[in-house]
C-alpha cells in the first residue's frame, strides 16, 4: 500500500562511531507510505546501524536523512521524541526492562506519550494474548525465554500503532510458526498502511514474503527486487 | 492461539501474582535499594545538620530579642555626690523628677548594701565602703516614648541633681545586637553549607544514578519519552528518598533538641543569660522547614542535573 509519500530518506549518508572508519558509506534510499521493505546483508554489514538511523539513536555524521518529511540531521533535541513515537522498533536484542512485567514493558511507549492507561489497557492485553503471552503478563523478562521476550519485544513496537515498524532479526529467536505468523502480521499492518523495514538474513523467509529487498554490502545500500516474488 | 512452545532456553518460574492496574503503576526506574540506602542516610544527616542550624538561627534570633528589648525598656541614672548625705539629697530630687516625667514607668533605687556587693568582686569585701563615695543607682523601666525624649530627661536631671548622670544602654545594645547578626550569620551560613551540601551530593547521586540505568534511560528515549519526562521519573526518586531522609533527620533533630531543651530549663533557670530553648508552636515549624528545604532541594537538583547531562547526548 504504497501512498507515494516519502517518510524516510537518505542521502549519500555516512555514519561513523566516535571517528572510526564509516560503518555506512553514501547511503542513499528511501521509503514512502505504505511500502514493505527487507533489509539484507552479510553480518557486520550495517543493517542494524542503519536501522538505528531510522529511529534516531544515532544521526548521520554527513549527507542528508528527512523523516517523515522532517530534516532529522537539524532537528532540535526536544522534536526527536514526536517522530520516535511514530516508530514502532523490534531490537534484535529485545531491550525489555528487566524490573517491569511484560504488560508494563509493552505499555511502555503509551505511558511515555501520557496516555491514561485506561485508554491502552485492552490493546496491551490483546497483543499480548496474540503474542501467546496472555498467561505471562505479570511475568518479568528474566523469568522469560529467548522467543517470549521476543514477541513481548514485539508487542511493545506494535502497541502505538506505529507509522513505521522497524524490525531487527524479528524472527531468530522464535520458532518457524511463530516466526510466520509475526511475518504475517508486518503484512498485515502493512496492508493497514504502516510502513515495514524488515532486518534479516533469512532468504527463505524473504522469499516467502516476496517483498522488495533493499541490500546492504559494504557499507553501501543496494535496492533489488523481491527474491522470489512481486514487490 | 498457539504460543511457542518450544522458545529457547524457557524459564517458567512464575511471579507473583500483584495488581496490574492499581493506583500506583511501577515506577520506570528500577527501585533503588540498597543504592538508595546511603542516599537515604546522608540526606537525613544533612536534614540533621539543617534542623540544628535553624535551632541555632532560632535560638539566637531569640536570645537577640530579648537581651535588647530589655535593654531598650531599660536606663540606669547614677547619682554622684560629695557624701553619702548629699548623695541622698540628689536620689531624692532625681526621683521626684523622674517619677514627673512621661514614659517613666518605674524607678527603683538600688540599695546601698547591693550596689557594694556589686563592687565587691573587685574591690574585695568591705573595702568598698570604707574607700568610695559609692554613687547610688536608680533603675528606670520606661517605655519607647521616653528614649525619644532623653535629652530633655537629662538636662532636667541635672538641673535638679547635678551629680546625675544617664546610661540608656545604647553601647551595650550595639554591642549585643552586633554579637547577635554574628551568630545569625553564621547559623544561616551553616544552613546555607547543608544546603549546598545537599546539592553536590544530588548532583553526583543523580549522574551515576544516570551511569547505571543508561539502557533504560536510552530505551524510555527509543520510545518517545522526552527528557522532562525521565526528569520527572528521576526527581520523583530522589523526593522519595529524600522524604524518607528528611523525615529521618528531623526526628534525630528533634530528640536531641528536646534534650537540650529540658537540660537547658534544668541547669539555668528563667533568669539565664541565654534564653532557655524550647520546642514550642512556632519553632516546630520552622524547624519542620528545614528537612522540607533539604528535600526539596536534592528532587530538583536531581532534575536539573539529569536534564543537563541527558541534552549533551543525542
Amino acid at each position: 500500500m504504497d501512498t507515494g509519500k516519502e517518510i524516510v530518506r537518505f542521502e549519500n549518508a555516512g555514519l561513523s562511531y566516535e571517528g572510526a572508519p564509516e560503518t555506512l558509506s553514501d547511503v542513499s534510499m528511501s521509503l514512502s507510505e505504505g511500502e514493505f521493505r527487507f533489509l539484507t546483508g552479510p553480518s557486520g554489514a550495517g543493517k542494524t546501524s542503519l536501522l538505528k538511523m531510522i529511529y534516531l539513536a544515532h544521526r548521520p555524521t554527513r549527507g542528508h536523512f528527512s523523516l517523515f518529511g522532517e530534516d532529522a540531521m537539524e532537528a532540535p533535541r526536544e522534536a526527536l521524541p514526536a517522530l520516535r513515537r511514530r516508530i514502532g522498533v523490534v531490537f534484535q536484542e529485545f531491550r525489555l526492562l528487566d524490573h517491569l512485567t511484560a504488560f508494563e514493558n509493552v505499555a511502555l511507549p503509551m505511558k511515555v506519550a501520557g496516555v491514561n492507561q485506561n485508554h491502552y489497557r485492552e490493546d496491551v492485553s490483546e497483543l499480548l494474548n496474540w503474542v501467546g503471552l496472555g498467561h505471562r503478563m505479570d511475568a518479568k523478562p528474566p523469568t522469560l525465554s529467548g522467543g517470549e521476550k521476543q514477541r513481548v519485544a514485539l508487542a511493545r513496537a506494535l502497541v502505538s500503532k506505529p507509522d513505521l515498524i522497524l524490525a531487527d532479526e524479528p524472527t531468530g529467536n522464535v520458532d518457524p510458526a511463530m516466526g510466520e505468523r509475526i511475518m504475517k502480521l508486518f503484512v498485515e499492518l502493512n496492508k493497514l498502511g504502516a510502513a515495514v523495514i524488515v532486518a534479516t538474513h533469512d532468504l527463505h523467509l524473504v522469499q516467502s514474503i516476496g517483498k522488495p529487498v533493499l541490500r546492504i554490502n559494504e557499507g553501501g545500500v543496494s535496492r533489488s527486487a523481491g527474491i522470489g516474488g512481486a514487490s | 492461539m498457539t504460543t511457542a512452545a518450544h522458545d529457547d532456553e524457557p524459564q517458567t518460574e512464575e511471579q507473583p501474582r500483584k495488581k496490574r492496574f492499581g493506583s500506583g503503576s511501577a515506577p520506570l526506574l528500577p527501585e533503588a535499594g540498597a543504592a538508595g540506602a546511603p542516599l537515604t542516610a546522608v540526606i537525613a544527616i544533612m536534614s540533621f545538620l539543617a534542623v540544628l542550624a535553624m535551632a541555632s538561627l532560632l535560638m539566637v534570633n531569640r536570645a537577640a530579642s530579648e537581651w535588647t528589648s530589655a535593654l531598650r525598656s531599660e536606663i540606669t541614672v547614677q547619682v554622684k555626690g560629695a557624701s553619702p548625705t548629699e548623695i541622698d539629697a540628689s536620689v531624692t530630687e532625681a526621683l521626684r523628677v523622674l517619677n514627673d516625667t512621661e514614659g517613666v514607668v518605674e524607678a527603683t533605687v538600688r540599695s546601698r548594701e547591693d550596689t557594694t556587693k556589686l563592687l565587691e568582686p573587685w574591690l574585695g569585701e568591705g573595702n568598698a565602703e570604707v574607700f568610695l563615695n559609692i554613687p547610688a543607682i536608680i533603675e528606670v523601666k520606661a517605655d519607647p516614648t521616653l528614649r525619644d525624649n532623653l535629652d530633655l530627661l537629662r538636662n532636667r536631671l541635672v538641673a535638679a541633681a547635678p551629680g546625675a548622670t544617664i546610661d540608656d544602654h545604647t553601647r551595650w545594645h550595639d554591642r549585643l545586637s552586633g554579637a547577635a547578626r554574628s551568630g545569625q550569620a553564621m547559623a544561616l551560613s551553616i544552613f546555607m553549607l547543608v544546603m549546598g551540601a545537599a546539592c553536590a551530593i544530588s548532583v553526583f547521586a543523580a549522574r551515576a544514578g544516570l551511569a547505571a540505568n543508561h539502557e533504560i534511560i536510552s530505551v524510555l528515549h527509543l520510545v518517545g519519552a522526552t527528557d522532562n519526562f525521565i526528569a520527572a521519573e528521576v526527581q520523583r526518586r530522589f523526593f522519595i528518598l529524600g522524604l524518607r531522609g528528611a523525615v529521618i533527620g528531623l526526628v534525630v533533630a528533634l530528640t536531641a533538641l528536646a534534650f537540650l531543651a529540658l537540660g537547658m530549663s534544668a541547669r539555668m533557670g528563667t533568669d539565664a543569660f541565654v534564653p532557655a530553648f524550647s520546642l514550642g508552636g512556632w519553632v516546630i515549624l520552622w524547624l519542620v522547614i528545614a528537612p522540607i528545604a533539604t528535600c526539596l532541594v536534592t528532587a530538583i537538583t536531581a532534575r536539573m542535573t539529569v536534564l543537563k547531562t541527558l541534552a549533551k547526548q543525542y
